[in-house]
C-alpha cells in the first residue's frame, strides 16, 4: 500500500473523529476551566500571619473604636468593639471598609509641598499689619488644632477659624426628641451612642423627605419643605401660652404671637392638632430636645422655652493641655473677619468634619490671598485653593480625634496607623508649625501626659473590654494603652454650667428666586471619600443617593428639561457641582435630595435652597 | 456520618432578621463584600448587574404622601431547607445543600455559568459575574485569603461565611471538641449589623437567640407558600411590613423579567 495524501487526511480526519470518543477533550474543558480560574485578571489573596491590632476610626469625629484583623500586616477587615463606652460596638458601612481608603482611585498623591510653602512664607512676609494668616480647622479640639492655635498666636495677626461648633447633647438624658430633619442615623453624631440611647427616648422626626432618620422615628412629621422654622414656632406659641418664660428676646416673644398653632398648620402642612399633641409630648415627657443642625434661632429658643440647657444641653469640658499650650489663640468669628483683609489661608480638610460654605470665606480673602488647603481630594475647598497638598488618610496615620457632638465627656483617643503613608504626604500640623518654629511631633504624647497628671476621668481599654481610673494607671503604661487602641474618657462635671444658648438675631426669611428647589442633604454628614467598595450601596443597589447624585420630584425634573440620569448642575449661592440626576416621586415637589460626598458640605451649608440645572 | 464513623450532630444555621430595628445603613453589604472578596462594580453596573450577597430593599406601605411608612428588609440568600429550587436546576451539580449545616453551597469551579438557577431562585439572591474581578490598584491587598474571589461568567451567592465557619471548626478542634458538634461563629453582616438586628444561630438549637427570635411573635418568612423551607426569619410588629412576604420581590414587586 502506497502512503497517498488522501490516506493521510483519512488518517488525520479519522483520528481526530476517534479522538472525540475518548475522555481527551473533556480533560481539556476541565483544564480550560482551571486556567480560567487561574486567569491572570482574577487576583489571588496573600497569605501571612493573622494579628489583631485596636484603634479608633477616624473617619468622622464619632470615632468609633475598632478591632483591625490584618494578615502579615496589612489590614483586611475592620469590626466594632463590643462594650465600649462611647461606639457601643457599631461601626457604620463607612467605618467597616475604612482600610480601603488608601488605594481609592481619586486621592491624592503628590502635590507642589514646597511652592506652596515659599508662596506662603512669600505672602507671610508682605503681610500688612491690616491684613491675616488665617487656619481654617475644620475638626478642632484635635492636638493638631492645639498647633494651630499656638501657631497662629505667634504670628502677627494670625486668626484661627474653625465651622460653628454645636453645642452638645446629652441624649441617654432625653426622653422626648424632635428632630428638625437632623439626620441621627446619617452620622449625625455617634451610630452606637444614638442606637443605645434611642431605647430611652421617643423621636420626632420633622422633614420634608423620609429619610433614613424619619424611617425610624416613633413618628415623621413631612412637613412642607423649609418649614422647620414655623413648626418650632407653632410649638413655641403654644408652650408659651402655658407658661412665661423669661430672658427669650422681645422680637423672638412677637415672632412667636405671629404662629397661632392655625398658622403654622397652614405653614407646615401638619395638622392643627397633630402640632398640640407634639408641644404636648414636649412638655409631659422631659427632659425633652430639640435638634436642628442648621442651627435656627427658633430651634435654639425651643430648647430655652423646653428646659433643655443643663439637661439635654450640657457644657463639655475639653480634654487637658500642657501648660504651655494655654496661650494659644482661640476661635475667631469668620463674620466678625473684616472683608478683603485674610493675606494666607491654610485649609486643614485632611480629617473631614464640618465645612464653611465658600461664599463665606470669599468675601474675606485679600486680593492675590494664598490659599493652601491639606486634603486627600481635589474636590473639597481644592477647587479655590492655589495650593491643594495630599495628606495621608485613615487609617495610615496616628492622630487623635475629638468627641462629637454626643458625646458629654471629653473623651481622648488615636486612630490607629495600621499601614505606611505613601511617600509625598504633607503633614498639616508639621507644616503650620515649621512656619513659626513649632515642632509638633511629640505633641499627642505631651497631651496625653497632660491628661494622665490631670487624674480625671478613666481610661477602656479594648482588649480587656474593662474601664480603670486615670489615677490607677502606671504612668508608663498610660501612652502605650492610648496606642493600643485606648480611649481616655473624662468625668462629667457636676459644676458645669448649663450652656449659654445665645439666642442669634432672627433670620429674614428669603429664598431667592433663582434657587427654587430646597436642599435635603440627607447624606452630607458622610466622610469625604469612602471605599470603593461602597458602589455596594450607591452603585449596585441604590440603597443610598451616590456622591454626586441628585434626586427629585419627577415634575420637578420635567421643568427643568431633566429627565432620570440626566447629567446636570446642582447650584447654589456657594458654588455649583456636576451631578447626575435620580428621579423618586416619594420626594415632595420643591425638594431636591443630594448625596453626600467631597465638597457638598461646603456648597450646602444648612437649610439651603438650589437649582438643578441641564450640562 | 464523619470519616471515623461517629454521626454528625446536624446543625441548621440559619437567621432572625428584626425588620423594626433595620435602618437601611448598607453596613451589613459593606462587611458581606469585604469578608467574601466581592469587588467593587465596574464603571456601569447598576442594581440588576452589580454583585450583593445581602442587598438591603426599601419597601413601602404604598400609601402616599403623609401616610408613607417605609422600612428596610436586607435579602440574602434563604438558604431553603426543602425542595430547593437552585438545587435542582443546576446541571452542574455546582450547588448543594450541606446536610451538617443546612447552607446551600454554590461550588464556582463547577460553575459553568448557565444562570439557570439565577432564574430559579425566587428570591433574587444570586448574582452573576459579568465581568472579571476587579480591584482598584493596591486594593487587592486588602483581600481576605480566607475566601477565594470567583472568576468571571459564574454564579455566586451568600454561603453564610464559609471561611469564618471553617476557621470556627478549626478553633473548636484546636481546643479539643469533637468535630461533629456544631460550632458557634457570626457571619460579617452579623457582626457588622450596629443595631443588632440580624441574630444568627443553629435554629435546630431551641435555646440559641437565633432560633427563640425565629419563633417569637411577629416572625414570618419570605414566600413561605412555596413551601422551600428558607432558613432566614424576619421579624416585625407593624402588619404591612409582614405583607411584604408574599411579595415576588421586596422593593418594588415586580418580578425580573429581563434575565
Amino acid at each position: 500500500m502506497t502512503t497517498t495524501r488522501r490516506n493521510l487526511f483519512k488518517l488525520a480526519g479519522g483520528a481526530a473523529v476517534g479522538a472525540m470518543f475518548t475522555p481527551a477533550p473533556w480533560r481539556l474543558i476541565t483544564d480550560a476551566a482551571l486556567l480560567s480560574e487561574t486567569w491572570p485578571g482574577v487576583p489571588k489573596p496573600k497569605r501571612g500571619e493573622v494579628s489583631f491590632q485596636f484603634g479608633n476610626c477616624g473617619l468622622c469625629p464619632a470615632g468609633c473604636a475598632v478591632r483591625a484583623r490584618s494578615i502579615g500586616g496589612q489590614p483586611v477587615s475592620l469590626a466594632g468593639v463590643a462594650g465600649h463606652p462611647l461606639s457601643h460596638g457599631a461601626l457604620c458601612a463607612f467605618g467597616v471598609a475604612g482600610h480601603h481608603l488608601p488605594y481609592h482611585p481619586g486621592r491624592l498623591k503628590s502635590g507642589p509641598a514646597a511652592q506652596a510653602a515659599a508662596a506662603v512664607r512669600a505672602a507671610l512676609g508682605q503681610l500688612r499689619d491690616t491684613e491675616h494668616c488665617a487656619v481654617l480647622d475644620l475638626r478642632p479640639g484635635r492636638t493638631a488644632s492645639w498647633t494651630y492655635r499656638r501657631a497662629m498666636a505667634s504670628l502677627h495677626n494670625g486668626i484661627y477659624l474653625t465651622p460653628e461648633a454645636p453645642v452638645v447633647v446629652n441624649l441617654s438624658a432625653a426622653r422626648t426628641v424632635l428632630s428638625l430633619g437632623a439626620g441621627l442615623y446619617d452620622n449625625w453624631g455617634t451610630p452606637g451612642n444614638v442606637i443605645a440611647a434611642r431605647e430611652q427616648f421617643r423621636l420626632f422626626q420633622a422633614e420634608p423627605v423620609e429619610s433614613r432618620t424619619a424611617v425610624m422615628a416613633d413618628v415623621w412629621l413631612p412637613i412642607r419643605p423649609a418649614s422647620e422654622d414655623a413648626l418650632a414656632l407653632g410649638i413655641a406659641h403654644l408652650l408659651l401660652a402655658e407658661k412665661a418664660v423669661a430672658g427669650l428676646p422681645a422680637g423672638f416673644i412677637d415672632r412667636v404671637k405671629e404662629f397661632p398653632p392655625a398658622v403654622a398648620a397652614e405653614r407646615t402642612g401638619i395638622a392643627e392638632a397633630q402640632i398640640a399633641a407634639l408641644a404636648g409630648e414636649l412638655r409631659e415627657h422631659a427632659p425633652s430636645l430639640v435638634i436642628d443642625e442648621a442651627g435656627s434661632p427658633y430651634a435654639t429658643a425651643l430648647n430655652v422655652i423646653l428646659g433643655a440647657p443643663g439637661h439635654t444641653l450640657v457644657t463639655r469640658r475639653e480634654a487637658p493641655v500642657p501648660d504651655a499650650w494655654k496661650n494659644a489663640a482661640s476661635a475667631a468669628d469668620l463674620a466678625a473677619v473684616r472683608d478683603g483683609s485674610i493675606r494666607v489661608l491654610l485649609i486643614d480638610e485632611s480629617a473631614p468634619g464640618d465645612a464653611c460654605p465658600w461664599n463665606e470665606i470669599q468675601p474675606k480673602l485679600a486680593d492675590h490671598a494664598a490659599v493652601v488647603t491639606f486634603a486627600c481630594s481635589e474636590e473639597g475647598y481644592g477647587r479655590h485653593a492655589n495650593f491643594v497638598l495630599p495628606t495621608a488618610v485613615y487609617p495610615e496615620i496616628v492622630d487623635d480625634i475629638p468627641p462629637a457632638v454626643d458625646s458629654p465627656a471629653a473623651a481622648f483617643r488615636l486612630s490607629a496607623a495600621l499601614m505606611p503613608p505613601p511617600d509625598g504626604m504633607t503633614n498639616p500640623a508639621d507644616f503650620i508649625g515649621a512656619l513659626v518654629g513649632i515642632d509638633p511631633k511629640n505633641a499627642l504624647q505631651d497631651r496625653a501626659e497632660a491628661i494622665r497628671k490631670s487624674g480625671r476621668g478613666s481610661l477602656f481599654v479594648p482588649s480587656t473590654a474593662c474601664s480603670t481610673p486615670t489615677k490607677d494607671v502606671k504612668p508608663a503604661d498610660f501612652w502605650k494603652l492610648l496606642q493600643a487602641g485606648a480611649t481616655w474618657i473624662d468625668d462629667i462635671d457636676p459644676r458645669a454650667a448649663a450652656p449659654k444658648l445665645e439666642i442669634p438675631a432672627l433670620p429674614v426669611e428669603t429664598r431667592a428666586a433663582a434657587f427654587p428647589l430646597v436642599v435635603a442633604a440627607t447624606e452630607a454628614g458622610t466622610p469625604a471619600v469612602g471605599s470603593p467598595l461602597l458602589s455596594k450601596i450607591y452603585q449596585e443597589s441604590g440603597l443610598r443617593l451616590a456622591p454626586a447624585g441628585v434626586a427629585m420630584h419627577p415634575s420637578d425634573a420635567r421643568a427643568s428639561g431633566l429627565e432620570a440620569g440626566s447629567r446636570a448642575r446642582f447650584e447654589t449661592a456657594s458654588g455649583s457641582v456636576a451631578v447626575s440626576v435620580t428621579l423618586d416621586a416619594a420626594i415632595p415637589r420643591g425638594v431636591v435630595e443630594i448625596g453626600g460626598g467631597p465638597g457638598i458640605r461646603n456648597l450646602c451649608g444648612a437649610r439651603t435652597s438650589a437649582r438643578v440645572v441641564r450640562s | 456520618m464523619t470519616e471515623s464513623g461517629k454521626p454528625v450532630k446536624a446543625a441548621r444555621y440559619g437567621m432572625a432578621i428584626d425588620i423594626d430595628r433595620c435602618t437601611g445603613c448598607g453596613a451589613c453589604m459593606v462587611a458581606c463584600a469585604v469578608e467574601n472578596n466581592i469587588p467593587p462594580a465596574h464603571e456601569g453596573v447598576t442594581d440588576r448587574k452589580g454583585i450583593t450577597w445581602i442587598r438591603v430593599y426599601k419597601v413601602d406601605n404604598g400609601a402616599a404622601d403623609a401616610g408613607r411608612r417605609s422600612a428596610f428588609v436586607p435579602v440574602l440568600c434563604q438558604h431553603c431547607g426543602k425542595d430547593t429550587p437552585c438545587v435542582h436546576v443546576c446541571p452542574q451539580q455546582a450547588v448543594d445543600v450541606d446536610p451538617s449545616t443546612g447552607v446551600v453551597g454554590e461550588i464556582p469551579t463547577r460553575c459553568l455559568g448557565c444562570r439557570y438557577c439565577v432564574a430559579a431562585c425566587p428570591y433574587h439572591a444570586r448574582y452573576f459575574n459579568w465581568w472579571d474581578p476587579a480591584w482598584p490598584a493596591g486594593m487587592e491587598k486588602t483581600m481576605n485569603p480566607d475566601v477565594a474571589p470567583r472568576m468571571r461568567g459564574v454564579v455566586e451567592k451568600c454561603n453564610f461565611c464559609h471561611g469564618r465557619w471553617h476557621e470556627a471548626r478549626q478553633r473548636a478542634a484546636a481546643d479539643g471538641k469533637p468535630v461533629t458538634e456544631p460550632v458557634a461563629y457570626l457571619p460579617a453582616c452579623a457582626e457588622a449589623c450596629p443595631t443588632r438586628a440580624i441574630t444568627f444561630g443553629d435554629l435546630n438549637d431551641p435555646a440559641n437567640a437565633a432560633s427563640v427570635a425565629a419563633h417569637g411573635a411577629g416572625s414570618f418568612r419570605l414566600l413561605e407558600k412555596l413551601d422551600t423551607d428558607p432558613k432566614i426569619h424576619y421579624i416585625s410588629k407593624r402588619d404591612w411590613v409582614r405583607a411584604i412576604a408574599d411579595a415576588p420581590r421586596p422593593g418594588n414587586g415586580k418580578e425580573s423579567t429581563r434575565g
